[in-house]
């Protein structure tokens, strides 16, 4: 066993407290965790975050974030604002899939469903802050989800 | 609360056992997977000086980052430590938002882990989470001089206290606590390297 000097602090922190068995996970913690297995989605391809620049013009204010998703197939552009402690997302899915194609937008605790627009289109409004994922479901295509996220008021 | 020892002790048959259990839609196989590391999570992110609620929101996204890369897992031996590495990046995000750097959202940037999905040298974090490191590290502690003995102890004893609480107990002035743990948490790696050159 060795440890080299890379071992960094947090660490060292997390292994004094967890052996110290002063900090017991909260109940919650773990419920929350175990709720998690039934929002998996086995068949689904998952579009990975990555980093947007705005197109120029478009300042992201404090108000608005842009996010892309990129799978191989399609990405997932979102604007996400909050407003009053909710958020409202504005989607575009690009290239716009096949007729019939539908969104989900999922929270831990809630899932919005949207038709596409023919252009690809989507929008939901009042969610509430915290983690989300975005599904499209295309009629013959696998689904694509985008990675989980946390949005922040 | 979970012993350290069933956090961290090796049970590649059971996790390759779980993993594919879990990949069949077993949520028993999934429950067990949660009981043996969220303690483990939970002093990873504890570690970051987050809040309760934002600790809890950490190891949250650590097990929505395993649900997204259950499929993809091609050595389930190191589940222990993907989950762990995981969860400190998730917790850094944070910590990082709170200390008010502009980050778009709080996903994870690009990269799918390589922890799952190829080779990994082992993580030497990983290596101190054992209940026998546990003592050892303890061990040390004991055998350190002020302040760092006592603010040892009181991290470890009072996971709740903020930074102005423990720089009180301690006696020194708020702005002190954070360097002083950092020389802190330095001795204790020194020593813990000497321990090792000597065995």
């Amino acid at each position: 066993m060795t440890h080299p000097p890379s071992i960094d602090d947090e660490s060292l922190i997390a292994a004094l407290r967890l052996s110290g068995g002063r900090d017991p996970v909260p109940a919650h913690v773990a419920a929350a965790a175990q709720a998690v297995f039934g929002l998996r989605l086995p068949e689904a391809v998952t579009a990975r975050s990555t980093v947007t620049t705005a197109p120029a013009g478009i300042r992201s204010s404090d108000e608005t974030r842009l996010l892309r998703f990129a799978a191989a197939e399609l990405t997932v552009d979102l604007e996400v604002t909050s407003m009053d402690g909710l958020v409202d997302l504005a989607g575009q899915v690009s290239p716009p899939p096949e007729a019939g194609a539908r969104v989900e937008v999922r929270t831990l605790h809630l899932t919005e469903a949207r038709e596409l627009s023919p252009t690809g289109q989507f929008a939901v409004t009042g969610l509430p802050p915290g983690w989300f994922s975005v599904v499209c479901h295309r009629p013959e295509h696998s689904s694509v989800a985008t990675s989980w996220t946390r949005i922040r008021l | 609360m979970l012993s350290v020892s069933d956090v961290t002790s090796g049970a590649p048959v059971s996790d390759q056992h779980g993993i594919s259990a879990a990949l069949a839609g077993d949520q028993a196989a999934w429950d067990m997977l949660v009981s043996r590391f969220s303690g483990l999570l939970w002093s990873a992110v504890r570690a970051y000086d987050l809040s309760a609620a934002d600790a809890a929101d950490a190891v949250q996204g650590t097990w929505l980052r395993l649900i997204e890369s259950l499929h993809t897992i091609r050595d389930p031996d190191r589940i222990g430590t993907w989950l762990f590495t995981t969860a400190k990046r998730e917790a850094s995000l944070l910590s990082r938002r709170n200390r008010g750097e502009r980050l778009v959202a709080d996903a994870e940037h690009a990269h799918p882990d390589p922890a799952l999905t190829g080779h990994v040298h082992p993580d030497p974090a990983v290596a101190v989470l054992t209940a026998d490191e546990g003592r050892r590290l303890w061990r040390a502690v004991e055998e350190m001089h002020e302040p760092c003995r006592s603010l040892f102890r009181l991290m470890a004893a009072a996971p709740d206290a903020g930074v102005h609480q423990l720089a009180g107990r301690l006696g020194m002035p708020s702005g002190s606590y954070g360097p002083t743990r950092g020389r802190c948490l330095n001795r204790l790696r020194t020593m813990l390297t000497a321990q090792e050159a000597t065995q």
